[in-house]
């Protein structure tokens, strides 16, 4: 049975190596996290200083 | 980290774009729904008129606006 292994300086038919796709995605995923902090912050202000559900 | 390698298949070009529009359209559509499907949050939206506020908060000796209008809506 073949092994597979990776290449690190393979260039994928994006443009991009691994280390390259990872450094892209942890960007991505920390948007998202600030993205996520900041809208839930926003609907904690809403429901603590305005009648939202009450 | 998991699904690091995504972007080796798929142009963050288009892929990003495409992720963050549906997390737009996806929230937008959320508001949306709740607008049109519940009865508190179209009365959350619309408001109230700052006179009225400022009647209650006279009426009840200077409540918070938020506790004030949660007692007249009760």
């Amino acid at each position: 049975m073949a092994e597979y292994k990776s290449d690190p300086n393979k260039v994928w038919p994006t443009g991009l190596t691994e280390a390259e796709s990872e450094e892209v995605h942890r960007n991505v995923i920390q948007g998202t996290q600030i993205f996520g902090f900041i809208a839930a912050l926003a609907h904690l202000f809403a429901y603590i200083y305005t009648p939202w559900l009450k | 980290m998991i699904y690091g390698k995504i972007w080796c298949v798929v142009k963050p070009s288009v892929g990003i774009p495409l992720f963050l529009s549906a997390v737009a359209i996806g929230s937008f559509l959320v508001h949306l729904m709740l607008l049109t499907h519940t009865t508190w949050l179209p009365k959350y939206y619309e408001g109230k008129p700052v006179a009225a506020v400022k009647a209650a908060n006279d009426s009840s000796g200077g409540a918070p606006p938020a506790a004030v209008v949660a007692q007249k809506s009760q």
